[in-house]
């Protein structure tokens, strides 16, 4: 239903660069996880893209189109930190929703609440923390919107509604709705997501659909008879994203051809070489952990 | 659009409501407690300490009036008072003439109107109630409400500001759409409390007499400034925290101690020597951004007997709407610019 283009945004806060260079594009209908670590920049992103806060520069495109008031009929945003207001009821949110945008369904908007056990005529402030979430949850969702832009959206939640929000956010992909997320709980974004974009100091570390990036992506593990091993520059090749290595252990982390570099290993002297299946978290934590230490070290055994 | 504000609106004005329901309620005892006096006369005489000989008659004229004259032959004294009902009194009081009444006099004090004039020896006071009320009266009163009003919902941007711009900077229309709306309703909530404020006076006054309004002289005029005054000091505070992300409260608590400091300041000689007139002139240049330096208390009467303002009345009403819209400009410009 619609496509976000994201190209060179770059956001600074004074001397600090919250967002450098960042380039993305979200296809549509996908669900696309964003990952990083704490102050990696994705909320600024979210903002950049909302227009609530200026880009320095960079542009961000919908449908090919620059952000316009009569965009946010199509864009349901929910932030990271409630956003309710503290005097107003559930209920009366509900109400501002409706008067505010053209299609939102007041009757889905109960049915969520209902679902997540809140009562419509509570007070915002006496809400739980997960409960807030699940408010903004369900007001968004209830926008029918095209596009889901969802700052960690299943904060503070329990793990039942947590997976009910998973499931929520598969159910309007499956609509059509576009969905962006971004979430610490690495499960789940290996549970919802289609594609990822790991964001780590502003820069983008890693960006791809979660399948293929599983499966190029593999560890070559093995073990030499003693530390003072040589890689022989190996970590040198550009399928090596990185290496890390751990007493007399090495790792490879490859982006291809790990067969290969099993081969390599093992005519190096190193016994019970194997590869290792990666799982999201392992490529999130590769992708934003500093390597150039590790590289170093061991690009320095062998030299 | 804006439907946080008119609920923010809404429950201020529930709050003035409340007030204005509990002045109506002591007024109402108060009623209820002077009934005797305020319907019959004959409890009110007898509470008056009456000259040794002097004689008091009552009478029913033919269009239902009661008539009381209490005659005092001693001081030649005569007191006739006319009780119309719920329509006042008219109450003639002739006395022989003295140095008290060496002058023509007349006041009008809110429906009470107070002649004094001399016929021969006689000085003739003529009391008349339920005159018609200066608008001016109401709106000064209702004004006081508008002005609390104002105040309270004079901080919309920055209370958005304050942990709600996802919501509000996300909404299908542009930021100076909002704004504007935004402003309306507060405006809108303004007026609301004047008229509030008037219907409740009015309902106390009824309780007393028939209600009959002057709309003659300044009290037009004074209708405009009524509304114009409280806009240009919502604009003030407006604009004063439209890029503010807490501490709002503070600006619009001080404000008022702010703003009435600069007139009063702008106002009081400070001498001639130089850093008396320095001082002097800083405050007075500051006090042209006051909106509150342009309400003017000055009343005079006319030839007809209706309140006058002052010469420059209208450039006063004119700048209190120019300073409100100058104030609003700049509070939306200013959110434009937010960021969250």
């Amino acid at each position: 239903m619609s496509t976000i283009s994201i190209e060179n945004l770059r956001k600074t806060y004074g001397r600090y660069t919250a967002i450098d260079g960042l380039s993305v594009a979200i296809p549509e209908g996908c669900v696309f996880g964003l990952l990083g670590p704490n102050g990696a920049g994705k909320t600024t992103t979210f903002k950049c893209m909302l227009g609530l806060a200026r880009a320095d520069s960079g542009t961000v495109l919908y449908d090919g189109k620059p952000l316009e008031p009569s965009t946010f009929e199509r864009i349901a945003y929910v932030p990271e930190r409630s956003v309710l207001y503290d005097w107003m009821t559930v209920a009366e949110h509900v109400e501002m929703q409706r008067r505010a945008y053209t299609k939102f369904s007041v009757q889905r908007a109960n049915e969520l609440l209902a679902q997540f056990s809140i009562d419509p005529h509570k007070k915002a402030r006496a809400l739980s923390k997960g409960m807030r979430t699940a408010t903004m949850v369900a007001l968004a969702i209830a926008r029918e919107a095209d596009m889901l832009i969802l700052d960690e959206p299943t904060s503070g939640l329990d793990p039942i509604n947590q997976r009910h929000v998973l499931n929520l956010m598969i159910n309007e992909s499956a609509r059509g709705a576009t969905i962006i997320f971004s979430s610490h709980q690495i499960g789940q974004v290996e549970r919802a997501a289609e594609r990822i974009a790991v964001i780590d100091k502003g820069h983008l570390a890693l960006e791809g659909a979660v399948d293929d990036l599983k499966a190029d992506r593999k560890i070559v593990e093995g073990i030499f008879p003693d530390e003072s091993y040589a890689l022989n520059g190996v970590a040198n090749d550009p399928r090596i994203a990185r290496a890390d290595r751990s007493g007399r252990i090495v790792r490879l982390l490859t982006t291809d051809g790990a067969p290969e570099f099993v081969n390599k290993l093992e005519a190096m002297g190193a016994s019970g070489v194997r590869i290792v299946d990666l799982n999201l978290e392992d490529i999130f934590l590769y992708a934003v952990s500093p390597s150039d230490a590790t590289a170093d070290v061991v690009e320095g055994a062998g030299s | 659009m804006n439907y946080v504000e008119w609920l923010r609106v809404r429950n201020t004005l529930r709050v003035l409501a409340i007030v204005l329901g509990a002045f109506i309620l002591i007024v109402l005892v108060l009623r209820i407690s002077f009934n005797q006096y305020i319907t019959e006369d004959n409890a009110f005489i007898k509470h008056i300490k009456l000259e040794p000989g002097a004689t008091v008659s009552q009478s029913v004229l033919p269009d239902g009036t009661k008539r009381t004259t209490i005659k005092s032959p001693s001081d030649n004294t005569t007191v006739v008072i006319d009780n119309h009902g719920i329509n006042g009194r008219h109450i003639v009081i002739t006395e022989p003439l003295s140095k008290a009444h060496e002058h023509e006099h007349r006041a009008v004090i809110g429906s009470v109107v107070y002649n004094e004039r001399n016929v021969g020896k006689m000085a003739v006071t003529t009391i008349d109630t339920n005159g018609s009320v200066p608008f001016l009266y109401y709106m000064a009163i209702a004004d006081l409400a508008a002005f609390f009003i104002a105040t309270v919902l004079a901080a919309p941007f920055a209370r958005e500001s304050d942990g709600h711009l996802e919501y509000a900077l996300t909404k299908p229309v542009s930021r100076e759409t909002f704004a504007v709306s935004v402003i309306g309703a507060d405006l809108a909530g303004i007026i609301a409390a004047s008229l509030m404020t008037i219907v409740a006076l009015l309902l106390c006054q009824a309780m007393f007499e028939v209600p009959s309004f002057d709309f003659g002289g300044v009290n037009t005029s004074a209708i405009l400034m009524g509304i114009a005054a409280p806009f240009a000091w919502y604009g003030l505070l407006a604009a004063s925290t439209a890029s503010l992300k807490r501490g709002y409260g503070a600006i619009l608590g001080f404000a008022w101690p702010v703003a009435i400091l600069v007139v009063v300041f702008a106002e009081i000689p400070w001498g001639d020597s130089l850093v008396g007139q320095l001082v002097h002139n800083v405050f007075w240049t500051i006090s042209r951004i006051d909106p509150l330096s342009y309400i003017s208390f000055t009343v005079d009467e006319n030839s007809a007997g209706q309140l006058t303002g002052p010469p420059n009345f209208a450039p006063r009403l004119a700048i209190e709407f120019a300073l409100f819209l100058i104030y609003s400009t700049l509070a939306v410009v200013q959110w434009r610019r937010v960021e969250a």
